[in-house]
Formats: C-alpha cells, sequence, structure tokens
C-alpha cells in the first residue's frame, strides 16, 4: 500500500502504527485526506489529496493521469479520420463538439472547403451535445450537492437528444458522426420536425430546472462565494469556457473568431454577474451553463430554419485520402467545458507528424490548488463539479 | 420484592452497571472504556425503572447517557491519535492512587455497614407525578434549580471563550 | 454454442429431482411424526375431556401439543412448497395477488392485534373477579409462588363461548404479566420490522415518482411489493466483511447500538388509548431519551471502521443530532405546556373533539411550534436536508460505508424506525393522535344487534372516532412528507446546520415558548374577556387555514394529476415510462 505523501508537507503522514503514539497535548490534528480517483463526487477518476483541518480543507492537490490512453501518440500512426474516434473518447459527454474541433483543424490544415450543408448540420450537432452536455453537467452538480432529483430530469431531456443523435448516427456517446469532410451520412427523414419538437418541449423545461435547482435557497447557499476566482486570476490561469465566463469575462470563441459558421446566427454570451453572490463563485459559473442552454436553443433553432434549403452534400469524399501538407496548424472550438485545441503538424503524406490536444479541463483542472484552500470538505465537491471536468480530456 | 420479576431484573441491570463499571477501569482503549460508560450510565437508568422512578430514569438516559457520554466519546474520538493509549504511571502516582482508593474503599465500607438497611414502609408501586416534582423544584427548591442553571450558564459562557477561534 | 456453467446452474436435473424428493419425503414424514405425538399427548393425557382438567397439563398441552402442531403445520407447508414451488412462483407474480396478500395482510394484522386486546382484557377482567370458588390455588412447581387462576376456572368462564378445554388450557399462562407483556413484545417487533421493509419500497416508489421514473417493479410481478424482502434476503447472505484495523467489538456493537433504542422507543409509544406497551407517565421523555441514545451507535460505527471518511461522518452526525435535539425538546414542551402533562394517551385524549381540537391549531405558537418540531425531527433522523452522515457524494456513505450485509441493514432499520417514531410524535402532540378528525357527534352508536354493533365499532375504529388505524395513516402521511422532502432538496452544508440550530430554530423555539406561556397564563390564568376574545379569534382563523391547507393540497395533486400531459410535457409522458 501506497504511502499518503503531500509534498509541500511531508511530515504530515497519513498513518500511524499504536506503537508509535503517545499521548499528547490537547490539540487538533491535521489530516491527509485522499479523495478518489474512485469517488463519487470526483466527476470521473481524478484523485484530490486534501490537507485538512477537522473540517477546514488547507490544501488540494489533484492528482491526474489515471485515464491517460496516450491519445496524442496515437495520432502519429492514424490518417486524420481515422483518428476521429479517438477525439470522441477525450470529452466523451461532448463527443460531437471533439470531432468537429479535429476535423475543422484537419480540414483548415489541409485547405479543404465544406459544403454549407455539412457546415450548417455540424453546428446543429455541436449545439445539441452542448446542451446534452450542460445538462449532465447540471444533474451530476445537483446531485453532489444532494438534489437527487434534477439529475433525472436532465437525463430524461437528454434522453431525447441522444435518441436525436441515435437516428442520425447510430451511437449514443461516441458518435464519430462529424468527420473530415462533413458528417458520416446525411440526417434521415423527418430529423428536423423532431428535433424542433424536441426544442419546443425543452425550452420551458430550462425554466423549471430554475426552479428547482438553480434558485433553491439551499443550492444557492452551498454554491454562492464558495471558490470564488477573480478575473484576474480567471485570465492568469488560462481558464476557458463557461468557467471564464463564470467570472465575468465575455469571451467566446464562437464570436471571436469568424471562421466556424456563427457568424450568421444571432445569440448572446451569457457572463457571470454575482447575482447570487460573489462574481467568479460556483453558482455563477454554473448559471452561465443553464443561460448558454438557452442561447444554444436560439441558435438551433436558427440553424434548422436554414437546414432545409441549404445545398451541397453533407460529405465531401476527400476527406479520407486528403494529404496534409508540411505545414502546422493550431485550432481552437468553443467546447462545453471550454476552449478544445487541436495542433496538427503534417509532414506531405496522409497521416500528422505530431497531433496535440488542449483539454480544456486540463486548464481549468489547474485552478484548484489556487481556490481549493481554506474551504470547507463540503466546498471541494461544489468547487468540483463547478469547474465541470471530464477525466478523458484533462489526461488524454 | 414484590415479585421474582423485579428481583432478576434488579440483579441482572446490577450486573450489567458493575460489569460496565469494571470494564471502564480495566480496560486499555479510551473509545471502549468510553462504551462501557454508556453500559453502567443505561443500567443505572435501568435500576431506576426497576424502583418505578420512571421520571428519574427518563431523565438519566437523556441527560448522561445521551449528553454527557456523547461528550466524553467526542472529545476522546477528537483529541487521541490513537484509542490504544498506553498509561505509565509512575510509582508515586500508583502509590498515592493507592492511599486515596483505600480511603475511599474504607469509608464507603463504614458508610455501608452502619446504615440501615430494613425496608422502609409504604411501596414504591407508583411513581412521583411529574407535576408535583415540577412544583416542588420551582417552590420548595427553588434555590438549587437556581444555582444550577446559573452555573450552567457559566459552563456554557467558559466553553464558548475557551473555543474562541484564534484572532 | 458453448455451455457456460454458473454456480447456481445445476449440472444435473436429474440430482436435483432427487434432492426434491428426499425433501418432500423428509418434510411429509416428519410433519406426520408430529401430528402423531400431538394427536397422542392429546389423548393421552386426556386434554379434551372437560372433567379431567389438571394445572400441571398445561406443561403438556404447550410443549406436546402446541409445538408439534405448529411443527405439522410448518412442515406440511414446507413440503407443499417443495412439490409446487414453479407455480408458486408463478402465482404470486399475477398482479393482484399482491394487492389481496397486502389486504389480507392489514386485516390479519387488524384481526390480530383486537384478538389479542380482547383476550388480554378477557384476562384481567378474569384476574380482578374475586375468587368464588372453592378451587385450591396452584403452587407452581412447589416453589411458592401461586398462580393466581387454575384452568379449571378459566374453563367455566369460557365455555359458553368455547366449548374446549384445550382453549382453555391455552389462556392459562396469559394471566402472567410477564406472558402478556411478552406477547405484546412479539407484537411490537413484528410492526417494528415491518416498518422499514414497507417505508424502504415506499421510499423506493415515491423517489422514482418524483424523479419521473417508476421505481421497483419486477419483484414480485405487482409493482416491485417483494423487493425490500428480496434485498434483505440479500443482505444476509453477504460476506460479513470487518475492517481488519478496527475495533472488532465496537464495530459488532454499534448497529445495535443504533437499532435497539428504536425498538425501545415503541415501548412508549400509544397506537390507541388501549394500544400501549407501557403508558408511562413520562412516554415522551423516555421517547426523546430513545431518540438520542442512537447517536452514539453512530459514533462508534464511524469510529470502529478505521476509515477518516467515517469518522468525519460520525463527527458530522453527532454535532448535527445533538444539536437540535434541544429545539426539538422545547418544541414538543409547548403542547405538554398546553394540555399539562407527559403521559401522551392524556394529549392524545384532550384532543378528541374532531379537526378543531387539534393542538397544532390552539394557539399560534402551537402552530410554529409543529414546524420547528419537524424540521429539528428531519435533522435528528439525520433525513435529507440533513443528511450529511451520509451523503453518498461526498463521503461515499459516511459513517456505514464500511458496513454491509445484515449491520447496514440494521442502520436502516434504525433510521426508519425512527422516522416512523418522529412521525408518530408529531401526530400524537400536534394533530390529534389516534383521534378522528371528524367531530364526536359523528360517532355511530355500538350496542345494538351484532351485526350492527360490529360495523359501528369497525367504522368508528377506522374513520369515525378513533383508532390505531387513524393514528397509522397520520403518521405515515408525515412519513410521505419526509419522503418527499428528501428527493426534493439539496444537502445543507455542516457549518450552515449548526448555524440554522443554533442561529435561528433555537431562539425561534424559545420565543415560541415564551410567547406559549403567556398566552396559557393570559387564556387559563386571567380572567380578562378580550383575552378570552382574541384566542377564539385566533383559535378559528387557524382551524380554517388548517381546512385551506388540507383541501389546497389535495386539489394541487389533483390539478397537477388531471394537467400531467401539459405540466410534464407530452413528449416526456408519451415516450418515457413513470412520467
Amino acid at each position: 500500500m501506497t504511502e499518503l505523501v503531500l509534498e509541500s508537507r511531508p511530515d504530515i503522514n497519513a498513518d500511524l502504527t499504536a506503537d508509535q503514539i503517545r499521548l499528547e497535548d490537547l490539540q487538533t490534528e491535521e489530516m491527509l485526506v485522499n479523495m478518489g480517483p474512485q469517488h463519487p463526487a470526483t466527476h470521473g477518476v481524478l484523485r484530490v489529496v486534501l490537507r485538512t483541518d477537522g473540517e477546514m480543507v488547507l490544501e488540494a492537490v489533484p492528482h491526474i493521469g489515471y485515464l491517460h490512453r496516450c491519445a496524442e501518440k496515437i495520432g502519429e500512426n492514424v490518417a486524420p479520420y481515422q483518428y476521429i474516434p479517438y477525439t470522441d473518447r477525450m470529452d466523451y459527454l461532448a463527443g460531437m463538439n471533439d470531432n468537429l474541433a479535429f476535423a475543422l483543424a484537419a480540414e483548415k490544415l489541409a485547405g479543404m472547403e465544406l459544403s454549407r450543408r455539412a457546415q450548417l448540420i455540424r453546428v446543429v450537432f455541436a449545439e445539441l451535445n452542448r446542451i446534452a452536455s450542460h445538462l449532465v453537467s447540471m444533474g451530476t452538480y445537483g446531485l453532489d450537492m444532494g438534489a437527487f432529483t434534477p439529475f433525472l430530469y436532465a437525463f430524461r431531456e437528454r434522453e431525447m437528444i441522444l435518441d436525436l443523435f441515435e437516428a442520425a448516427c447510430g451511437a449514443r456517446l461516441t458518435y464519430s458522426y462529424i468527420t473530415v469532410g462533413g458528417v458520416t451520412q446525411d440526417l434521415p427523414e423527418r430529423w428536423i420536425d423532431v428535433c424542433s419538437e424536441f426544442l419546443d418541449y425543452f425550452e420551458p423545461k430550462i425554466d423549471e430546472y430554475n426552479n428547482l435547482l438553480s434558485f433553491n435557497h439551499i443550492f444557492v447557499k452551498r454554491t454562492a462565494n464558495v471558490g470564488v476566482i477573480t478575473p484576474e486570476d480567471a485570465l492568469a490561469f488560462g481558464l476557458t469556457g463557461p468557467v471564464l465566463r463564470g467570472s465575468g469575462i465575455r469571451w467566446d470563441l464562437r464570436k471571436a473568431q469568424n471562421d466556424l459558421g456563427y457568424d450568421e446566427f444571432e445569440f448572446d454570451v451569457p457572463i457571470g454577474e454575482g447575482l447570487k453572490g460573489t462574481l467568479g463563485d460556483c453558482w455563477d459559473r454554473y448559471y452561465v451553463r443553464i443561460l448558454e442552454m438557452k442561447q444554444s436553443v436560439r441558435i438551433l433553432r436558427q440553424a434548422l430554419a436554414r437546414l432545409p434549403d441549404a445545398p451541397g452534400d453533407a460529405y465531401d469524399k476527400r476527406g479520407k485520402t486528403m494529404k496534409l501538407p508540411a505545414d502546422e496548424i493550431y485550432y481552437e472550438l468553443e467546447n462545453p467545458r471550454g476552449q478544445l485545441g487541436f495542433y496538427i503538424q503534417g509532414n506531405g503524406s496522409t497521416i500528422p507528424a505530431r497531433v496535440k490536444a488542449r483539454g480544456p479541463s486540463f486548464c481549468n483542472l489547474s485552478v484548484l490548488t489556487h481556490i481549493g484552500t481554506n474551504c470547507l470538505l463540503a466546498d471541494i465537491a461544489a468547487i468540483v463539479g463547478s469547474i465541470d471536468v471530464v477525466m478523458g480530456e484533462v489526461d488524454r | 420484592m414484590n415479585s421474582p420479576v423485579e428481583a432478576i431484573s434488579f440483579y441482572v441491570f446490577a450486573a450489567v452497571t458493575l460489569g460496565s463499571a469494571v470494564g471502564i477501569v480495566l480496560s486499555k482503549n479510551i473509545v471502549r472504556a468510553a462504551t462501557c460508560l454508556l453500559g453502567t450510565l443505561g443500567g443505572v437508568a435501568c435500576l431506576y425503572f426497576v424502583l418505578h422512578a420512571n421520571l428519574l430514569a427518563a431523565i438519566q438516559l437523556i441527560v448522561y447517557a445521551g449528553g454527557t457520554l456523547i461528550l466524553i466519546v467526542f472529545g476522546v474520538m477528537l483529541t487521541s491519535k490513537s484509542p490504544w493509549a498506553q498509561f505509565s504511571p509512575t510509582r508515586g502516582q500508583v502509590a498515592a492512587a493507592v492511599v486515596v482508593a483505600a480511603m475511599l474503599a474504607f469509608s464507603m465500607c463504614s458508610l455501608m455497614l452502619s446504615a440501615d438497611w430494613s425496608r422502609p414502609s409504604g411501596s414504591l408501586l407508583e411513581s412521583p407525578k411529574v407535576a408535583e416534582v415540577g412544583k416542588m423544584l420551582l417552590t420548595d427548591y427553588l434555590v438549587p434549580f437556581e444555582v444550577a442553571s446559573v452555573i450552567l450558564l457559566v459552563v456554557m459562557i467558559g466553553a464558548a471563550y475557551l473555543a474562541r477561534p484564534e484572532k | 454454442m458453448a455451455q457456460i456453467t454458473l454456480p447456481w446452474t445445476p449440472k444435473d436435473p436429474e440430482k436435483l429431482r432427487a434432492y426434491r424428493a428426499k425433501a418432500v419425503k423428509l418434510l411429509f414424514g416428519l410433519a406426520l411424526l408430529q401430528l402423531l405425538t400431538a394427536g397422542a399427548l392429546y389423548t393421552v393425557f386426556s386434554i379434551g375431556v372437560p372433567a379431567r382438567i389438571e394445572d400441571w397439563k398445561v406443561i403438556v398441552v404447550v410443549l406436546g401439543v402446541l409445538g408439534p402442531a405448529a411443527g405439522f403445520g410448518a412442515c406440511f407447508l414446507g413440503g407443499l412448497a417443495v412439490i409446487l414451488y414453479r407455480q408458486i412462483g408463478a402465482f404470486l407474480r399475477l398482479p393482484w395477488v399482491a394487492f389481496v396478500l397486502f389486504c389480507g395482510g392489514v386485516v390479519g394484522a387488524c384481526l390480530l392485534v383486537w384478538a389479542h386486546a380482547l383476550l388480554f382484557d378477557f384476562t384481567k377482567h378474569m384476574l380482578e373477579k374475586p375468587i368464588g370458588t372453592t378451587e385450591v390455588a396452584t403452587d407452581l412447581l412447589g416453589s411458592g409462588l401461586v398462580a393466581p387462576l387454575t384452568v379449571r376456572e378459566i374453563y367455566s368462564e369460557i365455555r359458553s363461548v368455547i366449548p374446549q378445554p384445550l382453549a382453555a388450557y391455552l389462556l392459562w399462562p396469559l394471566q402472567f404479566d410477564l406472558v402478556r407483556d411478552l406477547v405484546a413484545l412479539a407484537g411490537i417487533i413484528g410492526f417494528v420490522s415491518i416498518v422499514p421493509v414497507f417505508g424502504i419500497w415506499w421510499e423506493r416508489k415515491v423517489a422514482g415518482r418524483i424523479q419521473s421514473r417508476l421505481g421497483p417493479m419486477r419483484v414480485g410481478g405487482w409493482h416491485g411489493w417483494l423487493q425490500s424482502p428480496a434485498d434483505g434476503l440479500k443482505l444476509i447472505f453477504k460476506e460479513d466483511f470487518i475492517p481488519p484495523e478496527g475495533d472488532r467489538i465496537l464495530f459488532r456493537l454499534a448497529p445495535y447500538l443504533t437499532f435497539v433504542p428504536a425498538i425501545c422507543a415503541f415501548i412508549a409509544l400509544p397506537f390507541a388509548g388501549a394500544y400501549v406497551f407501557r403508558d408511562l407517565d413520562v412516554a415522551l421523555l423516555f421517547i426523546l431519551a430513545m431518540l438520542g441514545i442512537e447517536v452514539v451507535g453512530v459514533i462508534l460505527a464511524g469510529w470502529a471502521s478505521n476509515n477518516k471518511w467515517s469518522v468525519y461522518g460520525a463527527m458530522r452526525e453527532a454535532c448535527q443530532m445533538v444539536s437540535y435535539e434541544i429545539p426539538m425538546g422545547m418544541s414538543l414542551l409547548i403542547p405538554v405546556m398546553t394540555v399539562g402533562t407527559l403521559r401522551l394517551t392524556a394529549i392524545a385524549d384532550a384532543q378528541g373533539d374532531g379537526f378543531h381540537s387539534w393542538l397544532l391549531f390552539r394557539n399560534p405558537f402551537c402552530f410554529v411550534a409543529f414546524f420547528c418540531y419537524y424540521v429539528a425531527a428531519l435533522a435528528s433522523c439525520k433525513r435529507a436536508p440533513f443528511d450529511l452522515p451520509e451523503s453518498e457524494s461526498e463521503l461515499v456513505a459516511g459513517f456505514h460505508t464500511e458496513y454491509s450485509g445484515f449491520r447496514w441493514s440494521l442502520f436502516f432499520f434504525g433510521e426508519y424506525a425512527a422516522m416512523f417514531i418522529v412521525s408518530g410524535l408529531a401526530v400524537i402532540l400536534f394533530l390529534g393522535g389516534w383521534k378522528s378528525p371528524f367531530p364526536e357527534s359523528w360517532a355511530l352508536q355500538t350496542g345494538g344487534p351484532w351485526y350492527q354493533d360490529f360495523v359501528a365499532r369497525v367504522l368508528n375504529g377506522m374513520l369515525l372516532k378513533e383508532g390505531p388505524i387513524l393514528f397509522i395513516l397520520k403518521a405515515a402521511f408525515l412519513y410521505y412528507v419526509q419522503l418527499w422532502v428528501r428527493w426534493t432538496l439539496p444537502r445543507i452544508r455542516i457549518d450552515q446546520v449548526l448555524y440554522g440550530c443554533v442561529q435561528v430554530l433555537l431562539p425561534l423555539t424559545m420565543l415560541v415558548l415564551l410567547g406559549n406561556t403567556f398566552w396559557i397564563l393570559a387564556t387559563k390564568h386571567l380572567e380578562l374577556g378580550w383575552v378570552d376574545t382574541l384566542d377564539t379569534i385566533f383559535h378559528a382563523a387557524l382551524v380554517i387555514l388548517g381546512y385551506i391547507l388540507v383541501i389546497g393540497m389535495i386539489a394541487i395533486a389533483a390539478y397537477g394529476y388531471m394537467n400531467r400531459r401539459r405540466l410534464v410535457g407530452t413528449l416526456a409522458v408519451d415516450h418515457l415510462p413513470g412520467a
């Protein structure tokens, strides 16, 4: 059994045996507590070593790597269209967005243009997956806080989204649907109508979630003023996504970068405003996700309206045989969890020389050491839940 | 005793009480000693029930078993790094303890031997009315009642003062 | 296809048939043997002959006739079960079977309780009669102890109703207090075992429905009614794992320290005026004491697990439960003050005049005290939103992380029993106990011809006047509210829990206590007219509020059910189960 040691305080060791004990003066002791890697509140295989004094956490150090699968090395052995399934498994809750990021990076590197239909379909699926991902984030956050019911409501709605995905591509979690050259197959009949029906059903549900969870007094007391990330800290730590926007900085790649295809859509970028506590607390980050779901619905309605008349093929076969020039590209996309970036270096053949993925959860998780000090043990669960990490893209 | 059931109950509960008390003294593990304390306090409460002193028994359970004991166990749990604490008293301490114990035993034995164990008249078949106890507390025994509450208040204030966070 | 061998797959159907045949032979053989023994002893000792009744034959009856007769029944049914086990399984899975069994169980339980009350009354009545016969009282085994009644006396009393001496032999042990107490205790333990079993099933169904799903549906056929016994059976067979570094003795002791006080509290909890094991004059204090002892078990469980997370859970639990006992006790004092006694039966008797006489509506302070008590009781039972000690998502399972199998189920038995006790206390002290909400004038007259008398008694007992069923229904409603709250609200952090107790609930309870004191002083001891009118006005206002609340709850539930398509969403109602 490995010893539990904290690098900053090697003098504290976890377990002392009976013959090492003497009766000492009355004092409470600092404990080293290990949270994870199997733990219901750490959203995957995350291990957090906590130095606690009673109920207060003095230091929190995350240990990662339990889900490392050498994804980047594998990228040097397969062609881009073959690498798409590996990107699925990075942020497995937002598979479409991962696929989209890598597909766009590869297409931009090779200089391939896509048809309008393919672009619109990709936007639709990316936004639907954003909603699904935020639903999971909201549900599991409620579950961490002890509210068991919103989790099931979120998954009830997510089931419908997954049914839509299954109708389009046959898979429920790891889609590999958005690929280099477009999407693997066009939408089935009536898919757009069913999707619109779902959007009509879903939009009032967001208000229901607000009533049930977001503005629930107990939930607010658990998450407001907890884990405050100041805007300066957010920029200094390189945070992206709702974590950054929760601290009040209005930065969204969909608006900042104009080659993703979002220019024609009208939508807002919600930011945290410290409504319930301090600017940049857990509640702000959570509420930003709720508002983003609303904006995603807006984008979806506009996209679905334009989809039936969009010309072109959904899939461009050149994606399979495309050669990557001896050039490099780093391309980022706004994922539900932040900015997922892919760096691809081509060398003239179909197989890249180097693939690197910048996982947003990896960068977002680094802020845990900063804000996980001087809080209570229950707050660690609140903080980790509000950062919304998925270990797949932390470890890759 | 009025019935064999009462006699049997008395012996059983007395055995439980005394056995737990012996357990407290002889146990090397602090938390086990605290658990034996629960046995002792519970045994005394059961004895009160055998004597039909329901009010006293219930109060014994609430105050001692449900309050004091929990505080003791809490204190034990929080302050000892391990329950298997080794006491190694010095010879002077042992000598002092023997002297005190002998004095205590001598005084208690002489008290018990000189007491009048004849059966008092009247029966204990009815437990005292709670209303009467309450009235007596507020009329005949008002001063001790108020003094006790003042003592408890002082204790609370002292505890809050001692446990204040250090600035 | 490859042959999959699983541990429980019978390798040889022939062998299995042989085992079954052997078992059937054994069981029927034993049954026959026991029947013959019972019959033989019955005849040899002339149990059925009235002229040859002797007191010492009671031992023969109990050991030689009753025992083997019960054994015969068990072995015979066992043999039948082995022969018909497939058919029994299929039969149990029919939907209406569960319902019939449930109703039969309820009716049977009611009949059993009523029969036992009748028997005990009859025995007490006989004990009080002066001994007018010339019988010599029995000297039990020469020990000097005397049994007040002989079998012959009992037989002469019951001869008109049951002309069987066997019944008189069976009634003879009931004249001793100890035997009557043991029988009543068996009933209490039976009830205490049923409450968690039913409660866990109900909780899972309620949780499912709130979460837009169905809950257990398969085990036993109709809505998974056998789920709890199945889970209990599974838990009994689990590996008995004790953490190697932990304190073995304390680890084993802790679940019992949590479970036993919950049973003991039922000693003093009355289900109706006559249905109480011991009508203690300090019943309320006793029940509070029992609920307080449960804390010790929880602390020891956390400590003995040798697991830092369990210790955390145990520490939080102790803080929380002990802190909330104070507002709980103080808010319970308010109806006690209003009625003037700690005796629970007397408090319930004071609310016998219908809905408006319930102590909840007596004065505004009692009204507030009910909610203070309920919140404090939720915290004391460690139910959500105060369920940090077992917060699954933070400490895995808190103080009972290392417990599995039967020991774990004991913790939950204790928790669900405590939930019922706490609800029962609230019902007795605030909601009229076992008294009906209908006014006294609505009660039917008893004493007519036997069929009219029977119907009147049943209706009175179940609806119109007073009865244990009313108590159980009201306690079940409060129990349901506890389940409802658990699956709706998030969890409160420990510092917020303690803040809420010490800085909000405790001052509020003290204010309410003070206010109630002055109110009682003003209404009962000062003869001021305006005070009395004020009292009546507040009383009436609270009763009207009560009516509004009850009718409102029913109306909202009906509205929700009838408009569920619109409220939940047609997509969910059409495509998802349980919506």
